[in-house]
């Protein structure tokens, strides 16, 4: 599994299109939760969490299914837990939830690339 | 020594803090707690964190403003969570300036070290968001923001925690070469 995160806007999507180019990608902000688990991309993983919670799925164990049934998907996410705590309830729910799982897919992943102005770091590379 | 760990909601950043205290060869173990209990959302997010801690021989101190009045045992190891909180009750519970509420945590924090031999904080980032915040938000991000700066300077490393990954921006810290990622920027 290999993640490209960062901030709205940061070319995430670009750099890991560019370093998979002939992949066949889902979009979270539409795919269903069995395409994810069968997808060798995804984009927008953070708009998947926000559609799950929406429809009140239970997420608790969604890191863990996704690294057991597609451990070799590349994950595109936005980061979302940089601003001031929202006061929105679900608002708080949802970005709360984005970086629990994300952190444990993190922790299961191979290789970590954080872009910031398109540019990526390798903040994890096992 | 002071090590500031910071990072975003739900970054690991406490777990990481955790793990970092126990690191040090030092018994006596305090957790300061800074969360204020309002609702059920704050019990639970409490819950949440003392089933973390448990079995980790921490002694929990509760300190929702006035961090200068914590007395606790000489040469032991501190962990401060959170500094967000703190920040936010010294502001809007005890109605102090931008100003006052820096240098309450700054004599909060100088306490801690003449007691202490190894301080933890725990802090959040806060400043990239796309709303328009009124004036009083706008303020609790800039003395956030201001005193992660002073915290930083007075820090021997400052460890940003991103899901869990531990990314180095200051380390001073020689011992800890092991999880350093500093070679790596």
């Amino acid at each position: 599994m290999v993640m490209y995160i960062g901030g709205a806007f940061q070319g995430q999507d670009t750099l890991a299109k560019e370093e998979y180019p002939h992949i066949h990608w889902v979009d979270g902000e539409c795919c269903s939760w069995d395409e994810l688990m069968e997808a060798e991309g995804v984009l927008n993983f953070h708009e998947f969490i926000k559609e799950q919670l929406r429809q009140e799925k239970d997420l608790s164990s969604l890191a863990e299914e996704m690294l057991k049934k597609n451990s070799g998907l590349i994950i595109v996410s936005n980061e979302v837990g940089y601003g001031v705590v929202p006061v929105d309830a679900f608002e708080r729910k949802y970005r709360e939830c984005v970086g629990r799982v994300c952190t444990k897919l993190a922790a299961g992943s191979d290789k970590v690339c954080r872009v910031v102005c398109g540019i990526g770091a390798w903040i994890k590379d096992a | 020594m002071i090590h500031l760990i910071t990072g975003g909601s739900g970054s690991g950043k406490s777990a990481y803090a955790e793990s970092r205290i126990q690191q040090f060869d030092i018994d006596r173990r305090y957790y300061i707690a800074t969360m204020q209990p309002f609702d059920e959302e704050s019990h639970a997010r409490i819950r949440r964190h003392r089933l973390m801690r448990k079995d980790k021989g921490f002694e929990t101190i509760e300190c929702y403003h006035d961090l200068e009045t914590v007395k606790i045992e000489e040469g032991a190891s501190v962990l401060l969570e959170c500094m967000s909180n703190l920040v936010a009750n010294e502001m809007f519970g005890q109605q102090k300036s931008i100003e006052e509420t820096i240098e309450a945590v700054r004599s909060g924090v100088e306490n801690l070290q003449r007691q202490a031999a190894e301080i933890v904080i725990v802090t959040n980032e806060i400043f990239s968001h796309t709303s328009f915040y009124e004036k009083e938000t706008k303020d609790y991000q800039e003395c956030l923001g201001r005193i992660n700066q002073m915290l930083a300077d007075m820090s021997s490393d400052v460890i940003e925690v991103v899901y869990g990954i531990p990314v180095e921006h200051k380390c001073q810290a020689k011992m800890y070469h092991h999880i350093a990622k500093c070679a790596k920027g």
